[in-house]
């Protein structure tokens, strides 16, 4: 009849909804009051009874619907306003004198919700899963939409769906929760009430708390993501949800519970940066989507003000505010996060992107660069670096227009550049006193000559008075000994950079860069009493670093003159420090030179002469810093030299051996990049070279972080094909394997990381690399093997840091699998073509041979389950199929498969 | 030998029949109780993710990390030996499909 009407229609839209609600609440009054006109109550033959039984009835009929069945959510959703509706007449009716009782009154409206809901309870525990779906839909549902609930009811209803959270299923936990989270939300607010069972509330909390954490379902996390409170003790769970594994939940918290958040400003500092870090740099684009609009639109809304609504309540177009902005910026800690790699860049580059308005109105004016910011140089530097590198250029008409000239850049830096030394000098004479304003002050100003360098580093230099403005004052100020090593190494990269990219350029580079080192090293001359080094020339000087690289030498000359007195020995002291201290300088800018130059080391003289006397007494050193960035010097001039390569091989393998853990790894980062620049001969010429890298690859628990400088250094040398040799290379890939499986390396997300990008993309870029890791497949699968067994036997429980064999040998299958790998004649899409399949069936042949040899029966359990994995294509060559084939045969005949 | 001809069934939307009386499938599925708590709740182990299902410190690492040198991080590698097909397409940020089982 009607109410079945009424039901059957709410299932099709729910825009129908309002209407229907009407209608049937008019039914309900029919039933359930006094008529108001009697005549027609005489053909009113139902009562309330009747109207509950039916109207439950049919809500009952929506318990079986798939969770698919959109209509199923339509009817409940309708259920849910119609009792809200019902209650809320119900309350009218009563007029407002009950209003605030506290015994909550016995209507028509809670007497129909209690039945049906102690009609749904028992469906809670129902066998059928979407019984306990859709029933416990239904509660949450009601839970949420209704403002008072009888209190013995509600108990019921909260004890119901607390059960559900750890249903099987997790549409079912879903749902539960999705009841559970308002919940929190209103005792929260209703907060103040002693009487009521506050210990009961905290448990619902953490449970909950738990379940965000633990859930093996994302639906469910972020279900209650999004629907739990946002408190002062809920919140760091939730942003914690920013790390998700699943996209859709760390995007939720981008999209939705970040906005929701309100002002961004209450977030602690490390907060904000690691939220914005996380989002712009997720491996899913949506997430990275979701945090640019959250900066862009939300946070600078927080700094710059909401745009202004008119009378219509319109948003009106409010001017761009650049306040505003920098304040934004400041917020961010632009002068932390606008660093080499920190996120300020990107979240800047996506903000100019996305933010025409802002893009249009910003103007750097005279005015704006006499007074400049952290924030707003930053703002500068970032809408540089926007208008160069995205838009493919049409941006580029803008930086001509807002920009200034080169000269006038170039003016406004040598004003920054002073002010920074002045500050530096200030703070290195002044004592503690007011030391921290003062150096936070050099912190700010070190940052604006920074980002004014990263402009400079993108100009055209084509206009000679500007060329010659900023050459000019770059090597000047390169010679300042104080110049910090951030803008040192600015400094070098721009003057590259202004001379010519040909070899005529980098000697000209060259050169000036030396003399710049060369001035530097006098300042130690400068302060000796005697007229030690007048002479002016680059040679002079270096032959000076020579002869006192040594902390001892002064020290000693100091004793011989017999002036032995305290005060003697202390200013002995501080000149042997301050040597010391030009002489890392000098090596640091040479480190900086050597960075950009690609040309014949012994075809450029200035190079060869900063050598033999800067850079190898420095190696020899007694002082363990000057020594090693001597070091690093020797290593790049090796990559210029390939006999200077050749001769300081065993060298760099000798601070591999002997230096501590930082040494070890620049031994590695050295000698990589001489094989990679000379090519491997060198590794067959010394063949303890190889084992350096063994013996790294296998430092795990000793030490992590030379096991992944070793493993990126390996990948490389595989990778780039440099390493060819069939031993060496299968040695290294072996080693690269087991390493990948190892629990040893289980923690260390450096190599799991690396490994988990380079295994794939080195098996399926070739044939050749596929085909090397099928040969040394079996032998890894071996030695992880015997690290299982070991550690099973030393009673470890290994399930956590390590995978089965299983997996392990599911994983070799797939990586030699010929079907994924990479072929120039048919590009990369292998679904559709049948490929030559001769690799697995070697693989096959492989194992059928160790299967036949001396393994053990466990082993065999792990390999044997290999076979059936295998890709078995006609499109193989025809003996290798027939040989497989024979062999398999002669396996089964033997029983070994 | 399904010819071309065969068209593809129209799903029938589906519907309630609110005025369908209550058959025997339909109690069955509303009044069957599960035969126990654990039956219908998820095993007690699953209860607790040792990793909080949350990811480890992203690395990213991609094609760059492998095709520099350490030192001179701006010089790419010569050309010679590295194969175009690697730089660019689809490997970016991400692992290729299938060499997730660490994650």
């Amino acid at each position: 009849h009607q109410i079945c009407n009424i039901f059957r229609d709410a299932q099709k839209n729910t825009a129908s909804h309002r209407k229907l609600i009407v209608s049937l609440r008019k039914i309900q009054e029919q039933c359930c009051y006094e008529p108001a006109n009697p005549k027609k109550a005489d053909t009113n033959v139902f009562n309330e009874t009747t109207f509950n039984n039916e109207f439950v009835r049919c809500a009952l009929r929506v318990m079986p619907v798939k969770k698919t069945e959109s209509a199923g959510e339509k009817v409940i959703r309708f259920i849910g306003l119609f009792l809200r509706h019902s209650n809320d007449k119900d309350n009218e009716l009563l007029g407002d004198v009950e209003e605030d009782a506290s015994v909550m009154p016995e209507t028509a409206g809670t007497r129909l919700t209690s039945q049906l809901m102690e009609t749904i309870l028992p469906l809670l525990t129902s066998k059928d899963k979407f019984v306990r779906y859709r029933s416990t839909q239904l509660i949450s549902h009601v839970v949420n939409s209704l403002d008072a609930i009888d209190d013995e009811l509600f108990q019921k209803l909260r004890h119901g769906l607390l059960r559900r959270i750890h249903d099987k299923e997790a549409m079912v936990r879903s749902q539960a929760v999705l009841g559970l989270g308002r919940l929190v939300g209103n005792q929260a607010e209703a907060g103040a009430d002693p009487d009521d069972s506050d210990g009961d509330d905290a448990g619902l909390l953490e449970k909950l708390l738990e379940v965000l954490q633990n859930d093996p379902s994302a639906d469910v996390r972020r279900s209650l993501l999004v629907n739990l409170p946002i408190l002062p003790n809920t919140l760091p769970y939730l942003l914690e949800r920013a790390r998700d594994q699943d996209a859709a939940t760390r995007r939720a918290v981008y999209s939705r519970l970040l906005p929701a958040l309100g002002d961004f400003r209450h977030l602690s500092l490390s907060m904000r940066e690691k939220l914005l870090r996380w989002g712009l740099r997720d491996r899913d684009d949506n997430v990275r989507k979701s945090a640019g609009r959250l900066f862009r639109e939300r946070w600078i809304e927080d700094c710059a003000g909401v745009p202004a609504t008119d009378e219509d309540g319109k948003p009106v177009e409010s001017a761009p505010n650049f306040d505003g902005l920098q304040e934004l910026l400041e917020r961010i800690d632009v002068v932390n996060s606008g660093v080499e790699n920190g996120v300020a860049l990107e979240a800047m580059n996506g903000f100019w992107e996305g933010r025409p308005d802002y893009r249009d109105a910003a103007v750097f004016d005279d005015q704006f660069w006499l007074t400049l910011s952290a924030e707003s140089v930053f703002m500068a530097r970032s809408f540089n670096e926007f208008c160069r590198s995205e838009g493919n250029g049409k941006y580029e008409s803008l930086l001509e227009v807002k920009l200034p000239e080169v000269t006038k850049l170039a003016f406004y830096l040598e004003r920054y550049i002073s002010v920074l030394i002045e500050a530096i000098k200030r703070v290195q004479e002044t004592s503690d006193e007011n030391e921290e304003d003062e150096e936070e002050d050099t912190v700010e100003q070190e940052f604006i000559v920074e980002q004014m360098l990263q402009i400079a580093l993108t100009l055209d230099y084509s206009d000679e008075v500007g060329r010659r403005k900023m050459f000019a004052l770059l090597r000047q100020s390169l010679s300042i000994p104080e110049l910090p090593d951030e803008i040192t190494k600015l400094t070098v990269n721009v003057l590259r950079e202004i001379c010519a990219p040909d070899l005529a350029g980098e000697k000209e580079f060259c050169s000036i860069v030396l003399e710049a080192v060369a001035d530097v090293h006098d300042t130690i001359a400068d302060d000796t009493a005697g007229p030690a080094n007048d002479a002016d020339t680059t040679e002079d000087s270096f032959h000076s670093a020579k002869s006192e690289v040594s902390l001892d030498a002064p020290a000693k000359k100091a004793a011989a003159r017999g002036a032995s007195t305290e005060e003697d020995e202390e200013e002995a002291r501080q000149k042997a420090i301050k040597e010391i201290m030009i002489n890392m300088k000098c090596l640091y800018i040479v480190q900086c030179m050597l960075t950009n130059v690609a040309g014949d080391l012994q075809q450029n003289d200035h190079l060869v002469a900063m050598l033999n006397n800067l850079v190898v007494p420095a190696v020899r050193s007694h002082e363990a810093p000057v020594r090693e960035r001597g070091l690093v010097c020797l290593g790049l001039c090796s990559l210029l030299d390939r006999s200077l390569a050749e001769e300081n091989l065993v060298l760099f393998m000798h601070f591999f051996a002997k230096g501590h853990t930082a040494l070890q790894i620049t031994a590695l980062h050295i000698l990589t990049d001489i094989l990679n620049v000379h090519g491997a001969q060198l590794l067959a010429t010394t063949p303890t070279l190889l084992k350096v890298y063994l013996k790294a690859l296998r430092s795990g628990s000793k030490s992590p972080e030379v096991q992944a400088a070793a493993t990126l250094a390996a990948s490389k040398l595989l990778l780039g094909r440099v390493v060819t040799d069939p031993d060496a290379s299968s040695e290294l890939l072996k080693t690269l394997v087991v390493a990948y499986f190892d629990p040893s390396s289980a923690h260390n997300q450096s190599v799991r990381q690396a490994l988990n990008y380079f295994l794939p993309v080195f098996c399926y870029s070739r044939a050749e690399n596929q085909d090397l890791m099928r040969s040394v497949a079996l032998d890894a699968l071996h030695s992880l093997y015997n690290i299982r067994q070991n550690l099973e036997d030393d009673d470890v429980d290994v399930e956590e840091d390590m995978q089965n064999l299983a997996t392990i040998g599911a994983c070799l299958v797939d990586w030699t699998d010929p079907r994924k790998c990479y072929s120039p004649d048919s590009g990369l899409d292998s679904e559709k073509r049948s490929v030559n399949g001769d690799i697995h069936l070697s693989l096959a042949l492989d194992i059928l041979e160790r299967l036949g040899g001396n393994m053990s029966k466990e082993e065999k359990k792990v390999v044997s389950p290999l076979l059936g994995k295998l890709y078995i294509s006609a499109s193989s060559s025809e003996d290798k199929i027939r040989e497989a084939y024979e062999e398999v045969t002669i396996a089964v005949n033997d029983k070994l498969v | 030998p399904a010819g071309p001809t065969r068209t593809r069934k129209e799903k029938e939307p589906f519907e309630m029949d609110f005025a369908a009386p209550m058959d025997r499938t339909l109690a069955d599925a509303l009044y069957t109780q599960a035969s126990s708590n654990s039956a219908i709740s998820m095993p007690k182990k699953d209860w607790k993710s040792k990793s909080r299902n949350l990811l480890p410190d992203d690395k990213h690492f991609n094609s760059r990390s492998l095709l520099n040198l350490f030192l001179k991080p701006k010089a790419r590698l010569s050309s010679r030996r590295i194969r175009t097909g690697l730089g660019g397409n689809g490997h970016r940020d991400n692992v290729p499909p299938g060499a997730e089982m660490d994650e």
